[in-house]
């Protein structure tokens, strides 16, 4: 019953993913991209990995917003009237292969909760994360412990990255406090 | 059980409901037709959200759904704050 609601999920993120890289109007474009963000972060809790979710929600459709419509304040809308624009025909081929491709690599992934899958099977890694997580970390979801605990210096060098940008952009608009 | 199946089902209408908010979004044709969609959808992910919290037995969801209740407002007057003088959002 579950995986109808995911299929549903999957045509909407399509829809607006598509709708966001067609629209002309740059504005219209971020709204599309909110509407694309509301979709993913529905999948990922419907995946069971809710501190994903919650991330894509803050991130991508909060913070991500108002960054995006900061940058836009700078730019002009296009005059004239088309709302959608025009793909070229080649660039629009090779990315429909490109989506064929990873599309076609489907069915080679497990189904969700598919005992036979790899990462059930080779129970030793696996079983060490869903039995030591909470003794290990004190967190209970074993993917937030995953990406937050396990993987506490990847998620430190994002950290990081991040902040190089924010100094760096900060160097390029010659400004010394965030305003 | 029929409790939980219906209320995936209910997620699922309003999922597929979604896509149809998400053709008045694509559309426009106004700035403020697409605000006003997005709002929906926003609103509409919290309720699937809830939904998918009861029918699953998980309430961490209703977290997540809390936190789009909150970010929905603030998107919402961000981008007519946006529309209204055009470069001024904060």
């Amino acid at each position: 019953m579950i995986a109808p609601v995911g299929y549903a999920l999957v045509a909407f993120v399509v829809v607006a993913a598509v709708a966001t890289a067609l629209l002309r109007d740059v504005l219209a474009a971020i709204i599309l991209f909110t509407a694309y963000s509301l979709g993913m972060a529905l999948l990922y809790t419907l995946l069971l990995a809710p501190g994903v979710g919650l991330t894509e929600a803050v991130i991508g459709a909060g913070v991500t917003t108002i960054l995006l419509l900061l940058t836009i304040a700078k730019t002009v809308r296009p005059t004239d009237g088309a709302a959608l624009e025009r793909p070229d025909p080649r660039a629009a081929v090779a990315c429909g292969a490109l989506a064929l491709v990873f599309g076609l690599t489907l069915p080679g992934l497990p189904a969700v909760g598919d005992p036979d899958s790899p990462v059930v099977a080779y129970e030793r890694v696996t079983g060490y994360y869903l039995s030591q997580s909470y003794a290990d970390t004190g967190v209970e979801n074993t993917v937030t412990a995953v990406l937050a605990a396990y993987r506490g210096f990847d998620t430190f060098g994002e950290a990081t990255v991040v902040f190089a940008a924010g100094v760096a952009a900060m160097v390029v608009l010659r400004q010394e406090v965030f305003t | 059980m029929i409790v939980e199946e219906a209320l995936l089902a209910a997620a699922g209408a309003l999922v597929v409901l979604a896509v149809a908010v998400l053709y008045r979004a694509v559309r426009g044709p106004t700035m403020q037709d697409r605000v006003v969609a997005v709002n929906v959808l926003g609103t509409n992910t919290v309720v699937i959200l809830a939904l998918l919290s009861a029918a699953l037995d998980a309430p961490s969801f209703l977290d997540i759904a809390l936190v789009y209740a909150l970010l929905n407002f603030l998107m919402a007057v961000a981008i007519s704050k946006f529309t209204v003088d055009r470069g001024g959002v904060m």
